[in-house]
């Protein structure tokens, strides 16, 4: 038995040498700059590296779904429809295309931007499933493969014979996804877009201004359902190769985005349950908490700029001044004391008609100022004040360009991109997220998986080229 | 979504595709009774017009018209005179007007214009590579310029 007084120095935790020792005195700012160290991602190793996972996928939803696993060093396979490729290559925006070309076959065909993030390190193949040939091809990559994602209608995989129910015969730890609208039930063939997510699911009724307002039920501009349930389904594929690790079977998901948008109404549903109460919208305002919304201020940050975004849209400030002695500074800053007598407890505070009072007061202080000079006022008074930014002044954001969050690369097919979907979600020390590349041209790595990964002779792809089967 | 031009002199309802439209100030002539309206759009929005322009030329036809108060009788896209053909192009090709972005907007070289050089793969295959210098010469060449002129920035 060994014993307990002996230890060697290599096992116990903290500084083995001077360096080791140095190194742990360094302000923790130096420690996450060093450990993080944006721009060096690709000298570290990739967690997900020996997976590959196909990709059956159209649009944001599922094809972001996949490209999570991408961006972590999964091997992914996408495969698109011969000529054509699939619709978001041609969806956004104003259906212009941006980076060309798309294929050999239309010159003149590029891919516009929309398809960006949901794509990234993902290798395109063409394949026409309802061609015979096609089965065995697909087969074989199943065989080989780890996973695969599709978005077609319920049932449609399975009439082609390429289920779960099927590919698991082939290949039992197979992990399938299927990602669509509205899932097996009484609505088994609605389809669905983000907008009908937001609206099936409620959350587009408790988003946007209240009616006595002006505010109708509003849609996020961005499709955030689209991203939000895509990377929920990347959560349910990494438990599921977690649960594969163990028992070494492979698992069907079966992901609805209309009930994945539920998740996201937080304590609404709950709410009506036990109270019958249907919760209201309440705009840029917040029900929990006052002050804690977006005024409007009176002058733009750029007067002088021609784009109505800039000239007219830069004028909105987020405040957040909800806790006692907060209200009271603000009302004291905005030189309305009274406020402050009126409404000394948050509950009070927090009343509609007491709402409506107080923006009213804020707007109205900052009816004569621009929104920098509103910033800078309530930050000096200690007070959590932010603009609403645009997309060009995040792109001039210090924060987000030091942390790497947004960057410049140079994508090997395009050119100079500017990326920032991998690095926005979130920083990991061992095995960061990377792009290695924005997206692929259509079939761009039809010899590269036909011919050298599967070993099928050129001869044959030409023949299926001319078949259009790829 | 679609923007109209309503003409209250026939009643007829002018269509123009949103996306030629997005960014946009010119003359469009209604199909019915060819009166000439002035518009003109800043992000889909109307900021100025329709205003009538008598006597003008119009820079360009509705796409689609019909007179929903007349039983929705309608001007298909492209009825010669009346209104222009759908070829479903981008607004620049259209307009006659390529602009094809070469450079990003701190000056380094993107492809992204049309048509394109074929590529050298089989099948449609892309190697990882792009190289400018080989394949794009001109545009090289006015990044080396431009280079010189100190218009690459890092951000």
């Amino acid at each position: 038995m060994k014993d307990l007084r002996e230890c060697c120095l290599e096992e116990l935790p903290g500084p083995k040498s001077q360096a080791d020792l140095e190194d742990a005195k360094i302000p923790y700012e130096e420690y996450c700059r060093r450990l993080f160290a944006p721009g060096r991602e690709f000298e570290k190793p990739e967690s997900l590296k020996g997976i590959r996972w196909l990709s059956c996928t159209m649009y944001i939803f599922t094809p972001h779904s996949v490209a999570n696993l991408a961006e972590l060093g999964a091997e992914v396979i996408k495969i698109e429809v011969p000529r054509m490729g699939e619709p978001m290559r041609h969806t956004s925006p104003f259906n212009e295309v941006y980076l060309y070309p798309m294929h050999d076959s239309r010159p003149m065909t590029g891919t516009g931007f929309g398809y960006m993030n949901a794509n990234t390190n993902k290798y395109n193949i063409t394949l026409d499933y309802h061609r015979p040939e096609a089965q065995e091809i697909l087969y074989r990559l199943v065989k080989m493969s780890d996973g695969l994602t599709e978005c077609y209608r319920p049932g449609t995989f399975d009439r082609w014979r390429q289920s779960y129910r099927y590919l698991q015969e082939i290949n039992p730890r197979f992990i399938y996804v299927w990602g669509g609208g509205f899932g097996y039930g009484p609505k088994v063939f609605g389809a669905s877009y983000d907008i009908l997510g937001q609206a099936h699911a409620g959350l587009a009724s408790i988003t946007g201004f209240h009616e006595d307002f002006g505010g109708h039920p509003t849609k996020h501009t961005n499709w955030v359902i689209d991203w939000y349930s895509g990377t929920l389904i990347t959560v349910a594929i990494l438990a599921a190769l977690n649960w594969r690790r163990k028992y070494g079977l492979g698992t069907m998901i079966e992901f609805s985005q209309v009930q994945a948008c539920t998740r996201a109404m937080g304590y609404t549903v709950p709410l009506y349950h036990r109270f019958g109460v249907v919760r209201q919208r309440w705009g840029n305002w917040d029900t929990q908490l006052c002050v804690h919304g977006i005024i409007l201020c009176g002058k733009s940050d750029y007067p002088d700029e021609v784009n109505p975004q800039l000239k007219y849209d830069a004028r909105y400030v987020m405040v957040s001044a909800f806790n006692d002695p907060d209200f009271q500074e603000l009302c004291a800053v905005i030189g309305r004391k009274d406020l402050w007598e009126k409404y000394k407890s948050h509950k009070q505070r927090l009343a509609p008609e007491a709402q409506i009072e107080i923006y009213r007061a804020l707007e109205q202080w900052a009816a004569d100022k621009s929104r920098s000079e509103v910033v800078k006022i309530l930050t000096d008074a200690g007070i959590l004040a932010m603009p609403v930014r645009n997309d060009k002044e995040v792109y001039e954001c210090e924060h987000f360009r030091q942390r790497g969050t947004i960057r410049w690369m140079e994508d090997p097919t395009f050119g100079d991109v500017l990326v920032q979907g991998a690095y926005s979600a979130g920083l990991m020390s061992e095995t960061p997220r990377r792009v290695k590349w924005v997206w692929r041209t259509l079939g761009a790595d039809n010899l590269k998986i036909y011919h050298e990964l599967l070993g099928y002779p050129l001869s044959k792809l030409k023949e299926w080229s001319e078949k259009g089967i790829i | 979504m679609c923007d109209i031009i309503w003409c209250k002199k026939c009643n007829t309802v002018n269509y123009l595709d949103p996306y030629y439209f997005w960014n946009w100030e010119g003359k469009v002539q209604c199909a019915e009774c060819r009166t000439v309206y002035y518009i003109h759009m800043i992000q889909g929005f109307m900021y100025a017009g329709p205003e009538e322009k008598p006597g003008e030329a119009p820079d360009i036809l509705p796409l689609y018209a019909d007179k929903p108060l007349d039983g929705y009788t309608n001007y298909l896209p492209g009825t010669e005179g009346r209104t222009r053909p759908f070829q479903c192009q981008p607004r620049e090709i259209y307009l006659g007007k390529p602009d094809m972005v070469k450079f990003s907007i701190r000056g380094r070289p993107v492809r992204g214009w049309a048509p394109q050089p074929p590529s050298t793969g089989f099948l449609g295959s892309f190697g990882f590579a792009w190289d400018v210098e080989k394949l794009s010469p001109e545009v090289w060449q006015e990044y080396q310029e431009k280079k010189k002129r100190g218009e690459v920035k890092d951000w």
